[in-house]
């Protein structure tokens, strides 16, 4: 028994554990229902050969192109793969670019701090009426932006208008621009209210203090975040090199269809520098200007 | 040089604020003429974080009025609010100010309920030379000239809380409210500090009404002080008619009734 005096427990320990022993409990199911067994790991004909040939290549990546032939005009293995870094690059850029304009524009109206009332004076007739309805809207817009994977937007515009370069772009920015709008709007949204209210406290409007008492603040984890999501841009973008894109990904799937295990590793060399030299320099960016 | 404003005066009558159940002030009359200078002291809880919120419009009195240079807050409309609550410089406890802006645009923001959204954008963006220029004059007189262009969260606290009151000054209020300017200040600096707010105050001709903790300060700064104690107020005299026995009240008697609860 708890002495009458303190406050009950808002989360008793035995909610607690229950909810523990729930997740463990439809972890099990989910083990079970996909009849998970380590006795399945039998490997096909030939395939521990395959992996062991792949991996034993990791130390010892081509230099030259390993293809019985090589058409005339080929370009070396190092130039096409830089070349294929190179396309891999610009196309998470372009797919960026879009989706950070997507993810400001909606990640202001998936916010609630814009239309937020004043202490006093309350919500005005726009933030009573128009304002939630814009916001119920767009957190609607960007749920369905992100709930398409994008190799499945990928899918979805080939099929449309064809391999077009527009549609790797918007295969990438749109979900990317939904799940930017999603973090950016949050990270607005829990900023520190202190300086907000001081800014309200000396007459400054809603937007005013929306710009100029909330986004700063947020600004950096924007930023640090935004980063991120370039890093898995470059990713999606070599992924749709398997669709056929100039990227990477194109390289990589060429070699190991020819079983070039030795480029396969090139590749991914030059596409694993890339991305520590990237996030070595948004670090020091962000070391500039942020921290 | 800042530009003197005609200097706010403040009355409270019968004003009673509840934040659901709890009562934070009951049944206050107070009246502040222009120019003058109040600290507002008493135990936390006491409601003198409130009383300061009333007096710039940022809390609504659940009854009586609020008259803030002959204007009623309640009866203002959105647009009359903005306009006395721009007039009003207010520096706060702490947190109030951007921390990892400049500090040039933390001074200039005190100006944005003057301004509209473009504006103010793009002084924040890209301050003018004329702006940069008084933000400049504005901190030589708090004393930190050399920081216009620093990040605001490399200073002292002590230096942070001059960066609040150059915004607050910035904004060319005609008053200016304080709420525990130097809780996080430590205690050395903390006498600078509300010296310094009561010399600007009276060069300026502003209202200055201040809570503060410290009773010494408080005598020893200002010439009125009003005692507050659970909402309601206890005295409201000049430092002179002030004894430890008024202080007691506020203090001790609390004491004493928590020990009472308590056992």
């Amino acid at each position: 028994m708890e002495p009458s005096a303190s406050p009950a427990r808002p989360f008793p320990l035995r909610t607690r554990g229950a909810v523990l022993l729930a997740l463990l409990v439809a972890g099990g199911w989910a083990f079970a229902y996909l009849d998970l067994s380590f006795g399945d790991l039998v490997p096909n004909e030939g395939g521990l050969d395959i992996a062991g040939r792949f991996f034993g290549r990791a130390f010892s990546p081509a230099l030259t192109s390993e293809a019985d032939f090589v058409p005339e005009g080929t370009p070396p293995l190092l130039v096409a793969s830089l070349a294929a870094l190179k396309t891999t690059i610009v196309y998470a850029a372009a797919a960026m670019s879009l989706s950070l304009l997507l993810g400001l524009f909606l990640g202001f109206f998936a916010s609630t701090a814009w239309w937020a009332g004043d202490p006093v004076g309350g919500r005005t007739l726009l933030g009573r009426t128009l304002a939630p309805a814009i916001y119920g809207f767009t957190r609607v817009l960007i749920g369905f932006m992100r709930s398409v994977h994008e190799v499945l937007w990928a899918v979805l515009f080939l099929a449309a208008f064809g391999l077009t370069p527009l549609s790797a772009v918007f295969a990438i920015a749109i979900p990317y621009g939904g799940t930017l709008a999603k973090i950016f709007s949050e990270m607005i949204d829990e900023a520190p209210r202190g300086p907000a209210l001081a800014l309200r406290g000396a007459g400054a409007s809603g937007i005013q203090v929306f710009f100029f008492g909330l986004v700063p603040r947020a600004l950096p984890d924007m930023m640090a975040y935004a980063f991120y999501r370039f890093e898995c841009a470059l990713r999606s973008s070599a992924v749709l090199g398997f669709f056929g894109y100039e990227t990477i990904g194109r390289e990589i799937e060429q070699a190991f269809d020819g079983t070039n295990y030795g480029e396969v590793w090139t590749h991914l060399y030059v596409l694993m520098a890339v991305i520590v030299l990237f996030d070595w320099w948004s670090g020091q960016l962000r070391k500039r200007f942020v921290a | 040089m800042i530009m003197p404003g005609t200097a706010s005066g403040f009355r409270l009558e019968g004003v009673t604020v509840r934040f659901g159940e709890l009562a934070a002030l009951q049944d206050i009359d107070l009246a502040i003429a222009p120019g003058d200078a109040v600290a507002l002291v008493g135990p936390s809880g006491a409601g003198k974080s409130t009383l300061l919120r009333l007096l710039n419009g940022m809390v609504r009195p659940s009854a009586g009025s609020v008259h803030v240079n002959g204007d009623v807050l309640a009866e203002l409309s959105r647009a009359g609010l903005k306009r006395v609550r721009a007039s009003i410089g207010f520096v706060h406890q702490d947190l109030s100010l951007i921390p990892n802006l400049r500090v040039i645009q933390n001074v200039l923001a005190g100006r944005l309920g003057r301004q509209g959204l473009l504006v103010s954008a793009r002084s924040m963006l890209f301050p003018r030379r004329a702006d940069a220029a008084r933000a400049y004059e504005i901190l030589e007189r708090v004393g930190i000239p050399e920081k216009l262009y620093e990040r605001t969260d490399s200073l002292s606290g002590g230096q942070q809380q001059r960066v609040a009151l150059a915004r607050a000054l910035f904004q060319q209020p005609v008053a200016l409210l304080a709420d525990e300017p130097v809780s996080s200040v430590d205690p050395a600096r903390a006498r600078d500090t509300v010296e310094l707010l009561t010399r600007v105050s009276r060069e300026e001709g502003l209202t200055l009404v201040m809570s503060i903790h410290n009773l010494e300060l408080a005598r020893a700064c200002f010439p009125r002080l009003v005692g507050l104690r659970q909402g309601r107020i206890v005295f409201d005299r000049s430092r002179e008619e002030v004894g430890d026995d008024e202080f007691h009240a506020l203090y001790d008697l609390e004491a004493a009734e928590m020990l009472a609860d308590g056992a």
